[in-house]
């Protein structure tokens, strides 16, 4: 694959750093007063989701990472393999609950997924910014219950705990923003 | 295009500037931009331009990149505490930060040491409405603080052997470029949240045009959350020691592959007349006033 230099950097590019593919999600060139100029950048580990900085001297490059991020379909999981389709291809991925990550927590089937891919292998999956999931466990809330809006804790069907208002009961369906773990109102 | 309120903003600050200075009785002056040499400097170049091509004059001229060396003639012929505010011009500079072109203000103040200069701009500060907590660490300080480096004593090798346990480069040919990409890398972040921090006694290797007294150079540089405004001295007086300090630039620039340039003579010649102990800085106003609310 191609190399980037320092002047290439911008946010967004995926490079090779210690191994593993990152992404810069900050890339600040700093030039001091008597001195050369630097780029200061801080990467996302896709692989760890690890947030790292360096700080390059200016002409440094790095390998570029074959990244691609393809919209897939999640079909099932067996507890110990996720997997995912890509809908143009028909091609199956799958993925292990490490690089699954905190999205077992909003998988739903059918639903379109971006799933992270390095080298052709997938590395990590996002799921749609909201999903809708089904409340399986929570007290009820009692009428006239108006002690503070922290709302009360309740079990959604994929195992994640989110607060809700005191009004959601079992069964019901509510939308969940992915993003922040928050309730984002009834479906 | 910047709008109203940026302008009316940017005025009031220069006139606070003024008037702190003017109650003080340092004389305002405007020296020279067009220079007969570039900066010497290791990492700054001159924006420079052939003049009279019409009559086929082959003469180039260089715009300043600071006042500094012309403010110093001034200052060896007796013109006391002076100061200035004025565009400078830089080449090859890139980033949100580093521009062609900024504004300068760079004073001098005789009789003063860095401190007394620190204390100084303490108060410019809060004439323009900055009134924070101050931080003052040295550099030594700061890198054993936040680098766990006794940056003063460690050689360019150890140094190096620091640099590569956290992944940077050490394609370095002099110890202070190293020190600077140590210093980005490691301190500067540390210094995002202080809203004023000065660092001064900087290592010898790094003395600029700053009197050295044993291993410290007695330099400082000003920081306004985390960001680079200021760099001060109490100044150089020996014209033997200026000229050895052009010469070691120079000579960097040529191993670098850089062009070397003529000194200016004309300057080392006037530093005969040894300028009086004093320490002068040089502050950018583009970046102060980001930090004017």
């Amino acid at each position: 694959m191609a190399n980037y230099s320092t002047s290439q950097f911008k946010n967004g590019l995926k490079l090779i750093l210690d191994g593993n593919p990152c992404s810069i999600v900050n890339n600040e060139i700093v030039k001091p007063g008597k001195g050369q100029a630097f780029n200061r950048v801080k990467f996302k580990d896709l692989i760890t989701g690890k947030t790292l900085e360096k700080t390059f001297k200016s002409g440094e490059s790095l390998e570029a990472a074959d990244v691609m991020e393809l919209d897939m379909q999640y079909l099932y999981s067996d507890g110990e393999a996720w997997h995912f389709m890509d809908p143009d291809s028909f091609e199956q991925y799958s993925l292990d609950s490490e690089a699954m990550s905190d999205s077992i927590n909003y998988l739903v089937e059918q639903d379109s997924c971006v799933v992270t891919l390095w080298n052709d292998n997938p590395i990590s999956v996002t799921p749609p910014n909201h999903v809708i999931l089904e409340v399986t466990d929570t007290d009820p809330g009692l009428k006239g219950d108006t002690a503070g809006t922290g709302g009360k804790p309740a079990t959604l069907n994929t195992g994640v705990v989110v607060q809700v208002p005191l009004f959601v009961s079992i069964g019901e369906k509510v939308r969940v923003d992915t993003r922040t773990n928050e309730y984002a109102g009834r479906a | 295009m910047r709008d109203k309120s940026y302008l009316r903003k940017r005025h009031q600050l220069i006139k606070k500037i003024r008037n702190f200075f003017d109650l003080q009785g340092l004389l305002e002056v405007q020296t020279a931009t067009l220079l007969d040499t570039p900066t010497t400097d290791v990492y700054i170049d001159s924006v420079s331009s052939i003049i009279n091509n019409d009559i086929n004059s082959t003469v180039v001229r260089y715009l300043h990149t600071s006042p500094e060396l012309e403010m110093k003639k001034l200052l060896s012929n007796g013109s006391g505490d002076i100061y200035q505010i004025c565009q400078v011009f830089r080449d090859n500079e890139y980033g949100d930060n580093n521009f062609n072109e900024f504004t300068m203000l760079e004073y001098y103040r005789i009789g003063y040491d860095i401190h007394a200069l620190m204390d100084d701009i303490i108060n410019l500060l809060s004439a323009i409405g900055i009134d924070p907590k101050v931080t003052k660490i040295s550099y030594a300080e700061a890198f054993s603080n936040y680098g766990n480096i006794d940056i003063l004593s460690i050689d360019f090798g150890d140094l190096k052997d620091i640099a590569l346990g956290l992944g940077l480069s050490t394609d370095f040919l002099w110890i202070e470029d190293l020190q600077m990409l140590l210093f980005a890398h490691l301190i500067e972040p540390k210094l995002k949240n202080l809203p004023v921090c000065f660092i001064y006694d900087y290592p010898e290797s790094q003395s600029a045009l700053a009197r050295v007294d044993g291993p410290v150079a007695l330099r400082f540089e000003m920081y306004l959350g985390g960001i680079e405004i200021a760099n001060g001295y109490d100044e150089l007086q020996d014209a033997d020691i200026y000229y050895e300090r052009f010469l070691r630039e120079n000579n960097k620039r040529v191993e670098l592959g850089k062009k070397a340039h003529t000194l200016d003579n004309t300057f080392l010649t006037q530093m005969q007349k040894t300028i009086p102990q004093c320490s002068g800085v040089a502050i950018g106003i583009d970046r102060l006033l980001q930090h004017i609310s």
